[in-house]
């Protein structure tokens, strides 16, 4: 049931997801509503596409993502900003159509797919190594470790959020020189609480 | 939670259901059903499916290990590295990828772009730039008279527009680019210089920008900022207590007001912030303001002003584009449509309710 619309919106949309959610921290100071407005961008830029696919698809998400702020800044109409530490000229960012984050090789692929395998829970790593490395159904998987078949499903969907957060959103495992970033620890933050929560 | 970390949820379990052995075409229609009832549910599930596909790349790292035993966390690093080493083994991995570039690539980029921008500006102004060279400091001021607009191109390939009435004093230096306003407002297309900040004072805030369009404007104790491009900082010269204050960060379409007790921003999209800059190009544009306000913004064009007699006709409400050098027509215009008698003298128009 995937349409030709469905693969563009993967290959040319959620390929930009790391360097949006970063747009969204700057200009948001909510962080507990950037989930959300991920969210809506990409529903309105899928939506969108299905009338008429854009020329500049990664310009064309961040004028959505910048819509979609404005229209909630005006909802609150008066929107006070934060303080959001010092302003380096390096800050000023620009938005390059011509260069698209197509990233790296499929060595640097598979390495983020490790990483985000090695962080996740214990139970659900054995899982989702089990199902996805080792190609177990779901009910080997639930004799193998003696557990129930809900709660292999269970474990793959939260598997399943986890991986698509570090893969697309860019968490960095510890030691990674980029995990100084705020943003990344932002993400870990957010990794952490999901982890709680289940 | 919110509505969205739910819909995230519910479609990791749908997809979770569909990998189980026991799919049926009942709950593949209602999984269908579930992503056409809202754009955000199939969004959700297509970035999930997407990753969880991609995921599929994981099984190379079975490579060499015995099966249907999970290793201890870290155990297959050195293998997985090992098993890829050997290029060979490598062609199912050579589909499209999706893993963000590095960050610093993005940045280095940008850097580029700027250094190319500053060379640009470096050659096209060369004669200035060696005297600013020599001298290593440029100062001058600027003024407009009432009811002109002065376009100043400056030593660093910037533009500064002085409104009506308005006075600038720029110092160029070697480190920074700062641009006191003394008096009214002017309006900034700055050409881009990572390595020198440029800086616009009033009095103690300060409005820091690199290579971005925004106009600042003083009106007694009230300082407003409307940036139509890239990104501004406001901020405040550290007290005599020495106590920081707070930045606000104004990205394009930002309207701040700047007073004694704070700072408001309200953000608007880049169309609607640039109505407050229409004074450029002779207009003053108003939605729904008291004729108060209308007769002062009047009033920094004009040399003979507006006056407002009585409280009832400052309270009118006026809405629309004007020419401000045609103060008389909006006068005659609100003669014909509003309870207003104006009385013309040499000097001044005095307007009262009738």
């Amino acid at each position: 049931m995937a349409t030709d619309l469905d693969d563009w919106f993967v290959r040319e949309i959620l390929a930009h997801e790391r360097a949006l959610v970063q747009y969204l921290q700057r200009c948001w100071p909510q962080r507990d509503e950037h989930h959300d407005l991920l969210q809506e961008v990409y529903a309105r830029v899928h939506e969108a596409a299905g009338r008429s696919r854009p020329t500049t698809p990664k310009s064309f998400l961040f004028a959505t993502a910048r819509h979609l702020m404005a229209d909630r800044a005006r909802r609150a109409r008066v929107v006070s900003i934060e303080p959001m530490g010092d302003f380096e000229p390096s800050n000023v960012y620009l938005i390059d159509e011509r260069s698209p984050e197509r990233w790296m090789g499929a060595r640097q692929a598979l390495k983020r797919l490790a990483e985000s395998l090695e962080r996740l829970p214990d139970r659900c790593r054995e899982v989702v190594w089990l199902r996805r490395v080792e190609e177990l159904s779901q009910k080997e998987v639930a004799q193998r470790l003696g557990i129930s078949g809900k709660t292999v499903e269970k474990h793959l969907a939260k598997g399943m959020r986890l991986i698509a957060d570090h893969l697309y959103g860019g968490g960095f495992a510890p030691g990674d020189e980029d995990a100084a970033e705020p943003w990344a620890e932002a993400e870990e933050d957010e990794g952490h609480a999901r982890q709680q929560a289940d | 939670m919110h509505d969205s970390r739910r819909i995230e949820q519910t479609a990791a379990e749908w997809l979770a259901r569909s990998d189980a052995g026991d799919w049926n075409e009942r709950d593949a229609a209602a999984l269908d059903q579930w992503l056409a009832s809202a754009p955000r549910h199939r969004v959700a599930y297509l970035r999930l499916q997407a990753a969880w596909r991609e995921a599929g790349r994981l099984r190379a790292l079975a490579a060499g290990l015995p099966a249907g035993v999970v290793p201890p966390r870290g155990s297959w690093g050195r293998g997985w590295r090992t098993g890829l080493a050997d290029e060979a083994r490598a062609p199912d991995l050579q589909d499209t990828v999706f893993t963000p570039r590095a960050r610093r690539d993005a940045r280095a980029r940008r850097w580029r772009h700027a250094l190319v921008a500053t060379v640009a500006i470096a050659l096209a102004g060369s004669v200035g730039w060696a005297g600013w060279q020599l001298g290593g400091r440029q100062e001058a001021q600027y003024a407009s008279g009432v009811g002109q607009l002065e376009t100043v191109a400056l030593i660093d390939g910037s533009t500064a527009v002085l409104s009506s009435d308005s006075r600038l004093r720029v110092r160029m230096t070697r480190g920074g680019r700062e641009i006191a306003l003394l008096q009214g407002e002017a309006y900034f297309d700055v050409a881009p210089d990572p390595a020198r900040p440029f800086v616009v004072v009033a009095e103690d805030r300060r409005v820091v920008a690199v290579g971005t369009r925004f106009s600042v404007r003083r009106d007694h104790a009230e300082l407003r900022v409307v940036v139509t491009e890239g990104k501004v900082r406001l901020d405040r010269a550290a007290g005599s207590d020495g106590r920081a204050t707070p930045v606000s960060l104004l990205p394009a379409g930002s309207v701040a007001t700047a007073g004694r007790d704070g700072v408001l921003v309200r953000s608007l999209t880049v169309a609607e912030a640039e109505r407050y800059l229409e004074w450029r190009s002779g207009f003053l544009a108003f939605e729904d303001a008291t004729l108060a306000a209308v007769a002062s913004e009047f009033n920094r064009f004009n040399t003979r002003k507006l006056e407002l007699a009585d409280a009832e006709v400052a309270q009118l409400r006026v809405g629309g584009n004007f020419r401000w050098a045609q103060a008389e027509d909006f006068v005659k215009l609100l003669e014909l449509g509003f309870p207003v008698r104006a009385e013309r003298l040499p000097d001044r128009i005095v307007l009262h309710s009738r």
